[in-house]
């Protein structure tokens, strides 16, 4: 269930996803820059956003093939080492794609290979984002999916708040009005 | 409420602890003769000089402040009690040492404002940081653990700071593991596992630490 506000809902349903005509549409030809008419044939390979896959696949009329980044190759990677597969640059929001595609294609190992990714990178995630406060990783942040990104700074905000609530001195702070001299009435 | 971006998940920031760790009673010897003071939250004193009393931590704090008192140290913070935590913390990897629900508040302001009332200032000091990087470390391995089917996380004896900290990660984490662990999401492949699962115990609890 998409939600309506939700940025990231928004962006992540623009995402290219590869499908499969099964019935000849007319006058949508704007879909296929490869057809010459302005109609889509039927068994004609497009790629739709995923909000667009989803209504169609809804109403029976394509076929939806999985991103290439849930495929074999991807998935050895990630069982060589959760850790260190740049997901970001693949697709910012990995995971929810998946979910979105997960009822829709008739792969049903995708939810299981979510899981099973986000068990491998969560350790990392843990670790990185409660000791590693100080020393920043830039490149560890660039291999991260948006909801990694979120969880990592949730940990890392935390952290933060903290050690300045330690450090700090004067708690109560002085107006910047209280500060100034009076002037002399003479 | 709280003064932080992730205004979802940070209920309280650590100055808000901290307030509330400022209700805490503790022993002053005032150094003054006073009246009782009529509060809003109770009536403390009368206060004479040399004659212990009992008060908030904050009017304890305030009346340090002014030189009125000497704040005494609670019972744990001696280096006997706390060396004792410290190797109790160490010695049982999975459990927590009872500690006031406080205790990182209180002695930070307890080393801020009456630094001269402590004996032994400086080993106090670092024996509550030991203590405190201990049990932080012991949350963490035990969050390791974490993975699908985790609907709640019990953590007996951690204090309020600690658990403020560590708040907006673990609900992130859940958030995401609840979510992708969802019946819909998994159940094709493992069925015949998910529903051993089910039938033993529909929302199985993970144990983060023994009682």
């Amino acid at each position: 269930m998409a939600r309506y506000y939700d940025f990231d809902d928004i962006l992540m349903e623009e995402e290219p996803v590869s499908v499969v005509f099964r019935v000849a549409a007319d006058g949508v030809g704007l879909l296929d820059p490869s057809s010459e008419d302005n109609n889509v044939e039927a068994g004609a390979k497009v790629d739709l956003p995923a909000w667009l896959a989803q209504e169609l696949f809804q109403r029976q009329a394509v076929l939806v093939n999985l991103p290439t980044f849930y495929g074999q190759k991807l998935r050895k990677e990630i069982q060589a080492d959760p850790g260190c597969v740049d997901l970001r640059s693949r697709c910012p929001y990995f995971y929810e794609l998946g979910c979105k595609l997960s009822p829709i294609t008739s792969d049903p190992t995708l939810g299981a290979f979510l899981l099973s990714t986000l068990r491998g990178r969560y350790k990392d995630l843990l670790c990185k984002s409660h000791s590693a406060a100080v020393a920043f990783t830039p490149q560890y942040m660039n291999l991260l999916t948006k909801e990694e990104t979120q969880m990592l700074e949730a940990g890392r905000n935390s952290m933060k708040a903290f050690k300045k609530w330690r450090l700090q001195g004067a708690r109560i702070e002085r107006a910047a009005v209280l500060g100034r001299k009076r002037r002399q009435n003479t | 409420m709280a003064s932080q971006d992730n205004q979802l998940l940070s209920l309280f920031s650590a100055a808000e602890v901290e307030f509330l760790a400022e209700d805490e009673l503790i022993n002053i010897v005032p150094s003054v003769r006073m009246d009782t003071l009529h509060m809003i939250c109770g009536d403390y004193g009368p206060f004479r000089p040399q004659i212990p009393a009992q008060v908030p931590l904050w009017l304890g704090v305030a009346l340090k402040k002014r030189g009125k008192c000497r704040i005494q140290p609670p019972d744990w913070m001696t280096v006997e009690k706390l060396t004792q935590v410290l190797e109790d913390e160490r010695e049982a990897p999975r459990e927590f040492q009872p500690l006031p629900f406080h205790y990182v508040e209180i002695s930070r302001l307890l080393f801020d404002h009456s630094q001269d009332d402590i004996s032994d200032f400086y080993l106090i000091r670092s024996l509550v940081e030991d203590v405190r990087d201990v049990r932080f470390h012991k949350v963490e391995k035990g969050l390791e653990t974490l993975s699908g089917r985790t609907h709640a996380v019990k953590l007996k004896n951690l204090s309020a700071m600690e658990v403020n900290l560590i708040r907006p990660f673990i609900v992130k984490a859940l958030e995401s593991f609840y979510k992708h662990d969802s019946e819909d999401l998994v159940k094709q492949v493992d069925s015949e596992r998910d529903s051993q699962l089910a039938a033993a115990d529909r929302l199985p609890r993970r144990t983060l630490r023994p009682r």
